[in-house]
């Protein structure tokens, strides 16, 4: 029955797993860089221990001590009761964020192994029902939210008038399925769905930069939750959508809306999970809209946004995308009074809200608990708006702010340059 | 004597062949290629994780557990002094003046370090919680080499002590957890390309930095 599981295991097992299999000397050193550890000091929440409980079947197949006298080693065979700690686990008290991994003097890949717990644990049918949902919804309808074509393109037409208003020029346009455009935008569904007004921040500034950009009504979708639930396959095909509009309609990049998992997913993983390169180089948003404040191609006004504003670095965009420097560049010069977290970078702590964990409600209060660690951090910067670059980042800490009563507003980085940009009408 | 010195040398052999099979295994595994357009250099990476990441200031968890980081340093660089004394004791060499005091001190700091590790993973919970026997058997068989290792060097006749357990030391070193000595370098390296491919290591000087 865990042949499945299995499987997976040695289907996956690279000498990058194997090497942080090998290296863990259980010196507990991680244990405070992972944000569950520091809002409740559980063994079981010391990132090597959540990495154990899959070395612990690595050490009964690839171990002879293991094979022989498991119990010097605490080897064992998956079966019932550990696939249902890897779960509690892997998915309830772990959001992949690999905060661990840079902390933790050996080198250990804390995050691929518990990615690689989770793709056993699909393999074998157990992954918590509203993530796998998510994902099953993506397949089936070609976005998370089965947003469908129709009311799509209803959307985008009313956000063209919103933003031929908003500019003040009626030939301002909301492209879609441009061929040959320059850069092909994605969008993630819950703008579509909750937040059209993310949207139409970003085509300000592709209006304001004069930018040759499109969407497309038939792969948009930015996220990939499969980077979540540990299914390769799944995660393949998702990419594989995003690949092919971008090669069909010949543009120059691929541009992710703010999404920070999607970013990773598509930015750092597809490639790896299609075999192939694409295209087209993708680039973050925030990486785009840095360049055209250092190329002049879009001016803000920071006196827009007085308030103090700080920013939570999205860990699958930051640590795990090397995207650092882009957004403080950008805050600089879009708000008037920049302050930051502690840490903060590569070394910021996880919201709380990823690894797909806004979608398993089961683990909700876990989530919320160890949000404590970055509301205090917020909470320290006396900033009166949070800026950030993805959607589950926003809802956490929007959640965070209610639960701890930080009185906050959270905005993504597009909203705060929208509020800043200077159209170039207005520009003298 | 004799013959516990060539049982050294035998445990060496076994040790090496051991090692060598765990390192086959680890080599018959696939090398996942990584196919994303680089943002930074693998190669600038893998060299920082070598070096100044290797620094107790590089991270967080060091800086915070300076303490521990000493101590697990102090307690290698015994590990290293003990086992040059070996291959002294073996070759018919012993040092003297300077260089034994400095042998004296090096292992002498390593099994303090080594003793006080073994207490604190008896003492803390979370530690224990993650411990398998092998992290308990592992510091005990170093730390019984340490002190055995400091016999030798303050009085020649604890050779036979030190020889024995450095068979046993030499024998357990591929089954346990002390084999992380070979696979800490390829850790490293994958951890420092990975992360220098991606553009987050080494850090840049400017914004985006922890402190
Ligand atoms: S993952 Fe690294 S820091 Fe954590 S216990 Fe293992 S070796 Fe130590
Ligand atoms: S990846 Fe993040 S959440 Fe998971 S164990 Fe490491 S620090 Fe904790």
């Amino acid at each position: 029955m865990m042949d499945k599981a299995l499987e997976v295991l040695e289907r996956r097992l690279s000498r990058q797993l194997a090497a942080s299999l090998e290296t863990c000397v259980r010196c507990g050193i991680c244990a405070d860089s992972c944000h569950y550890y520091l809002a409740d000091p559980r063994p079981e929440h010391v990132p090597a221990y959540r990495a154990e409980l899959l070395r612990r079947i690595y050490r009964r197949h690839h171990d002879p001590v293991g094979r022989l006298f498991p119990g010097l080693v605490r080897a064992r065979e998956l079966d019932d009761e550990l696939a249902e700690e890897l779960i509690k686990s892997a998915y309830g008290t772990c959001t992949m964020c690999r905060r661990c991994v840079l902390n933790c003097p050996m080198g250990v890949d804390n995050g691929l192994i518990v990615r690689t717990a989770r793709g056993m644990l699909a393999a074998l049918g157990r992954v918590p029902k509203g993530l796998q949902d998510t994902v099953d919804v993506h397949l089936e309808s070609g976005n998370n939210m089965a947003v469908s074509e129709e009311d799509f393109v209803e959307t985008l037409e009313w956000l063209e008038e919103q933003l031929q208003d908003e500019v003040d020029d009626p030939e301002a346009r909301i492209p879609v399925n441009q061929a040959g455009a320059r850069v092909l935008y994605t969008l993630n569904p819950r703008e579509a769905k909750y937040y059209p007004l993310t949207i139409l921040a970003a085509a300000k500034v592709f209006y304001a930069a004069g930018e040759s950009w499109t969407l497309s009504t038939r792969a948009w979708d930015v996220t990939n939750y499969a980077l979540f639930n540990g299914d390769d396959e799944a995660a393949r095909e998702i990419a594989g959508w995003l690949a092919q509009e971008a090669a069909e309609l010949g543009v120059e990049e691929v541009v992710m809306a703010e999404c920070g998992h999607g970013f990773r997913a598509f930015r750092w993983e597809g490639e790896n999970w299609l075999g192939r390169s694409y295209a087209a180089p993708v680039r973050g948003f925030v990486e785009l809209v840095a360049e055209y404040i250092r190329t002049g191609r879009i001016k803000l006004d920071p006196a827009q946004n007085p308030e103090p504003v700080t920013y939570h670095d999205p860990c699958n965009q930051a640590r795990n995308g090397g995207i650092l420097e882009e957004p403080r560049y950008i805050l600089k010069h879009a708000v008037a009074d920049f302050r930051e977290m502690h840490p903060h970078g590569r070394e910021n702590f996880c919201c709380g809200g990823g690894g797909g964990m806004m979608a398993m409600g089961e683990f909700a209060e876990g989530r919320l608990a160890a949000g404590r660690v970055k509301a205090e951090q917020i909470r320290a910067t006396g900033a009166k708006v949070v800026a950030t670059s993805c959607h589950n980042c926003l809802d956490q800490i929007t959640e965070l702010s209610k639960h701890y009563d930080l009185g906050i507003k959270v905005l993504n980085l597009c909203e705060v340059v929208a509020e800043a940009i200077i159209l170039p009408g207005d520009r003298q | 004597m004799e013959a516990l010195r060539l049982g050294v040398i035998l445990a060496a052999g076994v040790c090496l062949v051991g090692l060598w099979l765990r390192l086959r295994h680890f080599l018959s595994l696939p090398l996942a290629r990584d196919l994303s357009r680089a943002r930074g250099s693998a190669r600038r990476g893998a060299r920082y994780a070598l070096t100044l990441g290797m620094m107790p200031w590089a991270k967080e968890s060091t800086r915070k557990h300076a303490l521990s980081y000493i101590r697990g340093v102090v307690f290698h660089l015994g590990i290293f002094a003990a086992l040059v004394a070996l291959v002294a004791a073996l070759s018919g060499a012993r040092p003297v003046g300077g260089s034994l005091l400095l042998a004296e001190v090096l292992v002498g700091a390593g099994l303090v370090a080594g003793i006080i590790g073994l207490l604190e993973r008896l003492a803390r919970p979370d530690l224990r919680a993650l411990s398998t026997a092998d992290d308990y058997v592992a510091v005990l068989v170093m730390d019984l080499v340490l002190l055995a290792a400091l016999a030798w060097l303050r009085d020649p006749a604890a050779v036979g002590w030190f020889y024995a357990l450095a068979i046993a030391m030499l024998v357990y070193i591929p089954l346990g957890k002390i084999r992380h000595c070979i696979f800490f370098f390829p850790a490293r390296i994958f951890f420092g390309r990975h992360f220098g491919h991606r553009g987050v290591l080494p850090p840049a000087v400017g914004g985006g930095e922890a402190r």
